[in-house]
């Protein structure tokens, strides 16, 4: 029997500063999410998980990964749940108390991404995808579409930065997974 | 005859010297070049210099605020205070994705003043609140829309696309300060003013993929072969988009079978009106879009 949390439905309130009591399950948002395909639980059924305390299981679910913030979700809901928002505070809390992703690849994007912002203050995208490529060890997918974007000129070839890095760097102390 | 008759009829622009500051985000000038050109064409059309943002950074879009909230805040937070540093009061951005961010963060920043300390902790300086944030289309409000208008010189007669919106073009309304419905036929009707022929479709707001087109491509195509194959029972011959990450997916994305050229409107103000090197922002599309336009003589 895994640990029910009782406090985990007010600390993600807190921290995506919204209530979540007011789900219905009417599940609009489910039936509206473009990425519901890839998810292990539907978006109301992580509220009522969080209402019922399965810390560990939120936490570890694809669902709180897949999730691109479309926005979807909440302009559908009758109760505006903010939905987008709680999903950006759970995959934060998961990052903040060490759980493994349930979507490795979706976190190294981010990652690798971030990793870019905190190098030049801007997104160098060549190197973002290699990047992505070698830590996820998908060398040969998609190579196609890169190459594609290539040649028609839509990726840049040198990067650009920001000059006052220091700022920059100043801004990335704010980020809990950054050393992750 | 009079000299002055012999003047093609070329439009008075009310040339207004204005300066437009913008934020181009990270990609305006690589993976969306087509969508910055046009924009520049665009403003120069309307008589308004253009400047960027000087040492912008990354808005903190999608992986920012997907996993940190303060993070994508003080990202936001930092081009607001450049803004502010630059005396720019009116910044226009072009990308929905860095639109919303921004909003959030300057909306987060005036109203919660915890959070403006974080960002005096972090880079020194407070947010006054005093930049407004304008999302490109807003170049079109109603006096510069006859600018458009009269320009027109090769009307597109025989492209009939269909308006692609995405998801942050126009959600969350509270957030992006606009309702799309009421603008949306406004919209429509400027777009036809340009001679195409628009399409109704249900399919305008549907998710492109996003960021999943790297992550889980199969979710992209499939997402982006429902909304091509919408565009094509719709009657339509191509797409209108908004967002440079929303282009690069419809283009790039889905099955051979379902492939349409996907233009900014900016692009298609650029070709109606004949500006300068309108015919160059066609290479970049990864769908060829020369047979549609060659097809209806429009080049």
């Amino acid at each position: 029997m895994k640990k029910i949390d009782n406090g985990f439905l007010n600390q993600v309130e807190d921290k995506c500063g919204h209530l979540l009591g007011g789900c219905f399950h009417c599940m609009a948002c489910a039936s509206g999410c473009p990425a519901v395909e890839l998810m292990d639980y539907y978006p109301n059924q992580i509220i009522r998980m969080i209402q019922f305390g399965m810390k560990e299981e939120v936490l570890k679910s694809k669902t709180i990964w897949v999730c691109v913030g479309c926005y979807a979700c909440v302009a559908q809901c009758p109760n505006r749940i903010h939905i987008p928002h709680m999903m950006d505070a759970l995959r934060e809390i998961a990052l903040e108390e060490g759980v493994e992703p349930g979507e490795p690849d979706i976190w190294a994007f981010h990652r690798e991404f971030l990793k870019q912002v905190d190098k030049r203050g801007r997104v160098y995208e060549l190197e973002f995808m290699m990047r992505y490529k070698l830590a996820t060890g998908s060398y040969f997918n998609d190579v196609g579409a890169g190459l594609k974007m290539i040649k028609h000129g839509r990726l840049d070839l040198f990067p650009t930065k920001v000059k006052k890095l220091k700022e920059i760097r100043a801004m990335g102390d704010y980020f809990d997974g950054r050393n992750r | 005859m009079d000299e002055i008759d012999k003047i093609p009829d070329y439009p008075i622009v009310n040339k207004e010297h204005s300066r437009l500051y913008y934020y181009p985000g990270c990609s305006l000038m690589s993976s969306a070049k087509e969508l910055g050109e046009s924009l520049f064409a665009m403003a120069k059309l309307v008589g308004s210099w253009v400047e960027e943002l000087k040492d912008w950074n990354c808005c903190g879009s999608s992986p920012a605020h997907s996993v940190s909230q303060d993070y994508a805040l003080l990202l936001a937070g930092r081009n607001l205070l450049l803004a502010e540093r630059q005396g720019i009061d009116e910044l226009y951005v072009t990308c929905p994705s860095c639109y919303v961010r921004l909003r959030t963060a300057e909306n987060t920043l005036r109203h919660t003043p915890v959070k403006n300390d974080i960002l005096e902790e972090a880079i020194g300086r407070r947010y006054d609140g005093t930049v407004r944030l304008k999302f490109f289309l807003e170049l079109l409000i109603d006096s510069r829309r006859d600018i458009f208008k009269n320009a027109v010189v090769n009307p597109l007669k025989g492209l009939k696309p269909v308006l692609y919106f995405g998801c942050l073009l126009t959600r969350p309304e509270w957030i992006t300060g606009f309702d799309v419905l009421p603008y949306e036929a406004e919209l429509r009707s400027f777009v036809d003013s340009l001679g195409v022929e628009t399409k109704r479709w249900g399919y305008a707001k549907q998710c492109c993929g996003a960021h999943l087109a790297v992550t889980k491509p199969e979710l992209a195509d499939s997402q982006v072969d429902k909304i091509r194959d919408q565009a094509k029972r719709s009657g339509a011959n191509c797409i209108i988009s908004f967002c440079p990450l929303c282009q690069v997916n419809l283009e790039l994305r889905g099955s051979k079978e379902t492939r349409l050229p996907v233009f900014y409107i900016s692009e298609l103000i650029g070709l109606a009106c004949k500006l300068k090197n309108a015919e160059n922002w066609l290479e970049k599309h990864l769908v060829n879009p020369i047979p549609l336009l060659e097809e209806n003589k429009l080049l």
